[in-house]
């Protein structure tokens, strides 16, 4: 098995060095984040860190090249084991000149030197030297012990994948997006929620205000406070911000919400003010009564009830009925 | 002290709710016109009112939404009132109804909490749920003792940009620059908002990948953030 480990090295390397070479190489954010990586500070010039960060791009695609075509010799092997020594002297290098830079090593995300960089640079100096010790050609490796051969660079991939600069987005969040698609979204039960609130709360809609029902109010029943709707208050608060009602009396408020409830389809919504000025200004509170289900999406003119009440005596301060 | 302060919560609110379904009844939206409500007391206000500020949610002393704890201070146009004034800080003291702020700039002040202060830490709470230790934001009038009486005071909010990276019943991860945020999802509380649409409680449109805007309570504790709202752009779902 160490054998065919050692015989296929020059595929895995290449596989390594390929498109992290095309990526320095070709890789558009390569100018963009060189002036943000060690090497920078190395050069002490970011154009000249993009430059060279662009030459090693180049000489990893050619090694890559190298190590999967004929005719097989040590050099590239070689080659590729002192490109990942140079590597784990570079991040040396940069762990203590600037911790927080990226290491460039990828040249797509800005990956903060971890100790996976460190492990990459290890693997391809490890995997350098098993190819310059390689006997034969990967591909007749891999003819002979086709299964064993999969399996083995499939192993790799997942341990080289692991080790990339951004694990987040290259397999947790594939991964993650993968459960939500076989078990379903964890969160599908709040739109049922929301479809299904009007119809077990008729009360809502039959106690909205109508635009003559400014008279006496209903007697309704108090029900638990806070009581579900589909509503969040948020989208109540939005609805009463737009609302001619709150510009009447927008100069008497000074708090945000202080509180709101639910109380037989309506929902309260507290603030407290201070009404008059001088002398006889005086603490008051401004309640709004609106419809618990109404909000901006489904009611275009918003039918608000306006009450300042002395927030000592609660007794009514404005005439507004 | 009317019943309505000396009744529990219940009674409390039963009776507010009789007084504010007493209120007139404005229909509409915008401005008001001097004469859509009744001639009264409302009437030299009103008139005021037809010039506020143009903010959305706007009161004379400034916004009042939760986002407003992020928006510049309103200067007043009414010459009657005084300008409001602004703290921020984390809590290092509590003081009966005094909090003592030490600001993120060195500076340090003293916050004055009063039963017309409306307090946001998540959702709208009391004084009672403030703690030492907490991160503030409030705005108020400056009083001779050079405490700050405060109209609204938001706790531990926190306003930023994220980048959904998994979705779980209880919590949503969420990475926001090179840091990992636990964003908690709260039962009937936490809302959504798609594009310009009004906010709901339907989050099963939010996916993997979506950018939003993210509104909620930091919890010191654990770093993580009760998510309040969760603002995505249209056309969600789509993968990035």
């Amino acid at each position: 098995m160490s054998a065919l480990a050692r015989d296929l090295a020059p595929l895995v390397l290449a596989g390594v060095l390929g498109p992290a070479g095309a990526g320095k190489l070709f890789g558009r954010g390569t100018a963009r984040q060189a002036p943000r990586t060690a090497l920078a500070r190395l050069l002490r010039d970011g154009g000249r860190a993009a430059l060279v960060l662009r030459v090693l791009g180049a000489v990893e695609l050619l090694l890559a090249a190298a190590l999967l075509a004929p005719p097989t010799t040590p050099l590239p092997g070689a080659a590729a084991a002192l490109l990942g020594a140079g590597f784990l002297g570079y991040l040396g290098y940069a762990r203590a000149a600037a911790p927080g830079s990226s290491c460039g090593c990828t040249a797509r995300q800005e990956a903060p030197l971890t100790w996976r960089a460190f492990a990459r640079a290890a693997a391809v100096l490890a995997g350098g030297a098993a190819a310059a010790l390689a006997r034969q050609p990967w591909w007749t490796a891999a003819a002979r012990h086709p299964a064993a051969a999969a399996c083995l660079v499939l192993a790799a991939a997942v341990v080289l994948t692991a080790l990339s600069a951004n694990p987040e987005r290259r397999w947790r969040m594939p991964l993650r997006r993968l459960r939500l698609r076989i078990a379903g979204h964890p969160l599908a039960a709040t739109a049922t929620a929301t479809a299904v609130a009007p119809a077990t709360t008729p009360a809502t809609t039959q106690v909205a205000v109508p635009p003559d029902a400014a008279g006496a109010p209903p007697p309704v029943p108090l029900t638990a406070a806070g009581a579900r709707t589909a509503v969040p208050v948020a989208a109540t608060v939005e609805l009463l911000e737009r609302s001619r009602a709150w510009q009447s009396v927008s100069r008497v408020v000074r708090s945000a919400l202080m509180d709101h409830w639910d109380d037989g389809g309506w929902r309260i919504l507290q603030f407290a003010g201070v009404y008059g000025g001088g002398t006889a200004a005086r603490p008051v509170l401004v309640l709004f009564a609106m419809d618990a289900a109404a909000s901006l999406d489904t009611v275009r003119e918003p039918a608000v009830r306006v009450s300042v009440i002395d927030a000592d005596s609660g007794a009514p301060v404005m005439a507004t009925a | 002290m009317s019943a309505y302060r000396t009744g529990d919560t219940l009674a409390r609110r039963r009776f507010l709710t009789a007084a504010a379904l007493r209120g007139a009844t404005v229909i509409g939206t915008g401005a008001l016109s001097a004469s859509a409500l009744s001639t009264g007391v409302l009437g030299t206000r009103v008139a005021g009112a037809t010039g506020t500020t143009g903010v959305i949610g706007a009161t004379a002393l400034g916004a009042v939404d939760a986002d407003a704890a992020f928006a510049a201070p309103i200067r007043p146009l009414d010459p009657a009132v005084a300008e409001s004034a602004f703290a921020e800080g984390r809590i290092a003291a509590i003081n009966g109804d005094v909090l003592e702020v030490a600001g993120s700039y060195g500076d340090h002040s003293r916050v004055r909490i009063t039963g017309a202060t409306s307090v946001w830490k998540g959702r709208a709470t009391t004084a009672a749920d403030i703690e030492t230790g907490d991160g503030l934001y409030a705005r108020g009038l400056p009083l001779p003792d050079g405490t700050l009486a405060t109209d609204a005071v938001w706790v531990n909010i926190v306003n930023l940009h994220a980048t959904i990276r998994g979705i779980e019943r209880t919590r949503l991860h969420l990475a926001h620059g090179q840091h990992e945020i636990i964003g908690n999802l709260m039962a009937e509380r936490t809302s959504a908002a798609y594009g310009d649409a009004s906010p709901t409680a339907d989050l099963s449109r939010l996916t993997i990948g979506q950018s939003a805007q993210v509104l909620g309570a930091w919890r010191p504790s654990d770093g993580s953030v009760d998510l309040v709202r969760v603002a995505v752009a249209p056309g969600a779902g789509r993968r990035r």
